[in-house]
């Protein structure tokens, strides 16, 4: 391959991973905005979406169907979460909730890993197998998904909290919960709906993109971190979050592509600590530890 | 003195388990235990204790365990590669901890997240210096001058006097003006400040005390099993460790030991009785029963085990040397 | 300016200023405190009263002017080295260390009159054995002082508000202070509570400390106080005895103007 459609073909598989990231951190985001949790099951929603549909699909049902339901059972569990397990801390603090969803992910993957073992799992993508040819850069409808995917939810997301009731109550709320009980705003229902959004947002994540990353048990981890990163170095807004996973997933497929595949983790994740202890020198936006 | 009887015949049971019990099976399990415990005790210290909510535990452990046994396997004599081991890992949590102590709560557990995954790939990586994700095989015994330290035994000894000598340091550190300081950052740095503390100071000397300490625990580690792979060093023991802290109660300077015995022991009884219903019995899947654990223990029993011993205990007692929060 | 020549002169600030994004919180705010006197600083609210102590002591970095003590130049430094150099200070929210009990608050305000480290402490020296007894008298002195002795081992929660000022106090007067500085310190404290406050200071002006005190509570700066600065909007309207202060027309427009 020549340099030109290298870089095409890096950047691609850029832009695909950042998409990803974006709607988890998205996912992050409007749980940590509303409910001040940090959510650690938010990687595990993803990885339940493809598990789930794999499970659904092997035992029969159509790929659709299985989707659909495989979204509704995530929502359902991240309901379930929020209203049994997070609502019961009796001393809510950031620490608290961070080890309670911690804890609540491992259990999460080690149901996945007992009921579905430990092997990757592969579902078929959507729209067939054809393959776009781009100046020597492959292109698969799949990769439009996921990007379109992105798109959909940003534009969605932020025309609903800026122009809808439901989502001016739920911004209201989310900056001050007590002004926001007094003018009759149902402040635990928000926090149910917003547990449910990351749940299903992160499930369908999940499905879009198992045809292309594979699926399996202990993939929640790495991805949720990752969406986590991206939301923090964004300041939790959309725009910053879309743009700090754009960023992410660039570095990531030109560090696969130009550096080592094996390592592409580590040089990401490297820049973004970088990119974390920067921001506390220049930013008072984010808080500082000293 | 009253509050000197109890720990004084913990401390003697301790001693003489070995003595009375000489199972094998029960001491080896003990000597994880303290070593666990020990890890626990200062991955405690700072995230209740300091506010510094660092989860590169495992990391210092891992890379004082990898130093020690690279080095020893060379011909440096064990006491000197425990020692560069030490070395090197109070540089690098010297070096690193500067800039990410800054970071605030989460921020920072998050970048020490990152950190871990990032030195686990490192250490797999580097196959020829370190086996790579096959793990060191081959590790020279511990010989300091004519002794010999082989066997569970030895270790048992060993790795107890270590954690008995990090409680010990703790408990008077934490009663004294220099720990005092510590305690202070997680109710107001502000405050902390102007009363004269130098809170940066602090944070970094704290982090590079407890990680030469995991480094040590390490150091011991490698030593006993003569064998250390990456996979020991990762996400599945920061897990664990949270979870002895939280079920031991983190408050309490014992209670991460106490948490290292309970979550040891009920993993050896959860894997005795279902290990014959489940055929799956890695680390993940005993993950969900700890998992359950933790929640459970957060939800209903937020102090830990150390914290609701506590309680009973002392009703009514001097505030003393307790830890936690109110 | 050079430093004050005037060794009366404990505390000199010059055309301090801090900007907290595009709001003057200071501006140009500049008096000196004489050594032993009982100073207040008034204003209506937002007029950067806590600020000023903020910046005085560390907490924030002057954007401009400058803080002299006792003839050195402070502005800038950091706020645990003023600490040491003997500015004491309480806060209006009290900021006590909610998880340690009154004694080892108290004790936290020694933190500057010892050095044992970390080592030291953990591997209880005698040295650093030694310091810590030396550091409990001190605590337990500046308790009896404020009347707190017996609550030495009490939890802070267990404590009323006006005890835990008392608390406050005792833990900025364990640093042995030169210039105490007091941010709102009878803010919901009864009559008598804020009596007794009134005989401490009264007390430790005795001792030889310069009182400085921000409040809100006009009987009470009035009447204790020999120099009145008051603070609007960040800059400094007026300066000097209490009567002179009362009767300025600025300062009755400042605060008649608040409240229309």
């Amino acid at each position: 391959m020549d340099l030109l459609s290298q870089i095409l073909q890096y950047a691609i598989s850029g832009i695909t991973a950042g998409s990803i990231y974006g709607v988890i951190g998205i996912c992050w985001s409007v749980v940590y905005l509303m409910t001040s949790v940090l959510n650690f099951t938010t990687g595990e929603f993803v990885m339940l979406g493809g598990m789930l549909t794999w499970g659904f699909h092997a035992a029969g049902l159509g790929l659709f169907p299985a989707s659909v339901i495989a979204v509704a059972a995530t929502i359902c569990i991240s309901a379930v979460m929020e209203r049994t397990t997070i609502r019961s801390v009796r001393y809510p603090s950031a620490r608290t909730y961070m080890m309670l969803t911690i804890a609540l992910g491992a259990v999460i993957k080690g149901s996945v890993l007992l009921k579905f073992g430990s092997e990757t799992r592969k579902i078929d993508p959507i729209f067939g197998a054809d393959v776009l040819h781009i100046s020597g850069a492959t292109l698969t409808p799949q990769v439009i998904c996921v990007v379109g995917l992105l798109v959909i939810v940003t534009l969605g997301l932020s025309w609903f909290l800026n122009y809808t009731l439901f989502g001016k109550a739920l911004r209201a709320s989310a900056f001050n919960s007590t002004g926001a009980r007094l003018v009759g705003i149902d402040v635990s229902k928000f926090r149910l709906f917003c547990f449910g959004l990351a749940g299903g947002l992160g499930a369908v994540t999940g499905i879009i993109t198992a045809p292309i990353t594979f699926t399996g048990y202990e993939i929640g981890l790495l991805t949720g971190l990752k969406g986590l990163v991206v939301a923090i170095v964004g300041n939790w807004t959309i725009p910053g979050t879309v743009a700090a996973a754009l960023v992410l997933g660039l570095l990531e497929g030109f560090g696969a592509g130009f550096i080592s595949p094996g390592l592409k983790d580590v040089f990401a994740l490297t820049v973004m600590i970088i990119v974390l202890i920067v921001g506390t020198y220049r930013l008072p936006l984010w808080k500082r530890g000293t | 003195m009253k509050g000197h009887i109890l720990p004084g015949l913990v401390m003697l049971a301790i001693f003489l388990l070995p003595i009375i019990v000489p199972s094998p099976y029960i001491i080896g399990v003990m000597c994880f235990i303290a070593i666990y415990g020990a890890l626990a005790l200062g991955k405690a210290v700072l995230m209740e204790n300091s506010g510094i909510f660092s989860v590169a535990h495992p990391a210092w452990f891992g890379i004082g365990a990898y130093v020690t046994a690279i080095a020893t396997i060379r011909g440096v004599p064990p006491l000197v590669s425990i020692g560069v081991a030490a070395l090197c890992v109070a540089c690098l949590a010297y070096i690193m901890g500067a800039p990410l102590l800054r970071l605030k709560e989460y921020y920072l557990a998050n970048a020490t997240f990152c950190l871990l995954i990032i030195m686990e790939i490192g250490i797999g990586n580097m196959g020829s210096l370190t086996g790579g994700h096959e793990g060191l095989m081959g590790i020279p015994p511990l010989t300091i001058g004519p002794i010999k330290f082989e066997g569970d035994r030895d270790f048992y000894f060993l790795s107890w006097g270590l954690c008995i000598g990090s409680l010990w340091f703790f408990h008077n550190l934490m009663t004294t003006r220099a720990g005092r300081a510590l305690r202070t950052f997680m109710y107001s740095e502000v405050a902390s400040k102007s009363m004269g503390i130098n809170v940066s100071q602090y944070k970094l000397r704290i982090f590079v005390i407890t990680s030469v300490m995991a480094s040590l625990t390490g150091s011991i580690l490698a030593f006993w099993l003569r064998f250390i792979e990456p996979a020991m060093f990762g996400i599945p023991l920061m897990i664990e460790l949270l979870t002895m802290v939280i079920v031991g109660g983190g408050g309490i300077l014992y209670g991460p030991i106490l948490g290292a015995f309970t979550i040891m022991w009920l993993r050896e009884v959860i894997q005795a009785y279902l290990a014959r219903l489940l055929p799956v019995m890695t680390a993940e899947v005993d993950a969900v029963f700890f998992g359950i654990i933790v929640i459970l223990t957060l939800i209903f029993m937020p102090g830990g085990i150390a914290g609701w011993v506590e309680q009973l205990m002392h009703a009514g007692r001097r505030v003393g040397e307790r830890l936690t929060r109110p | 300016m050079s430093a004050s020549p005037d060794h009366n002169i404990l505390l000199k600030v010059d055309n301090l200023g801090k900007r907290f994004g595009g709001i003057h919180a200071l501006a140009d705010v500049a008096f000196e405190l004489e050594k032993g006197s009982i100073n207040s600083l008034i204003g209506p609210n937002g007029a950067g009263k806590t600020t000023f102590i903020n910046v005085v002591t560390g907490i924030h970095a002057a954007d401009s002017g400058e803080i002299v003590f006792q003839a050195e130049n402070i502005s800038g430094l950091p706020a645990h080295v003023i600490a040491s150099k003997g500015i004491g200070r309480t806060f209006q929210l009290e900021e006590l260390f909610a998880g340690l009990s009154v004694m080892e608050n108290t004790l936290v305000g020694c933190h500057t009159q010892s050095s044992s480290g970390m080592l030291a402490c953990g591997l209880s020296l005698p040295w650093a054995r030694k310091e810590e007894k030396r550091l409990r008298e001190i605590a337990m002195e500046s308790l009896t002082f404020v009347g707190l002795e017996k609550r030495a081992n009490d939890p802070i929660s267990k404590l009323p508000l006006g005890e835990r000022k008392l608390v406050g106090v005792a833990r900025a007067l364990s640093m042995n202070p030169t210039l105490l500085m007091l941010d709102e310190p009878v803010g919901g404290l009864a009559a008598h509570e804020a009596k007794k406050l009134v005989d401490l200071i009264y007390m430790l002006v005795g001792k030889g400390l310069t009182i400085f005190i921000v409040e809100h509570n006009m009987p009470f700066v009035m009447s204790l106080s020999e120099k009145v600065i008051v603070l609007d909007e960040g800059t400094k309207i007026a300066e000097g005895p209490p009567e002179q202060v009362r009767a300025n027309q600025e300062v009755i427009r400042a605060y008649l103007g608040d409240e229309v």
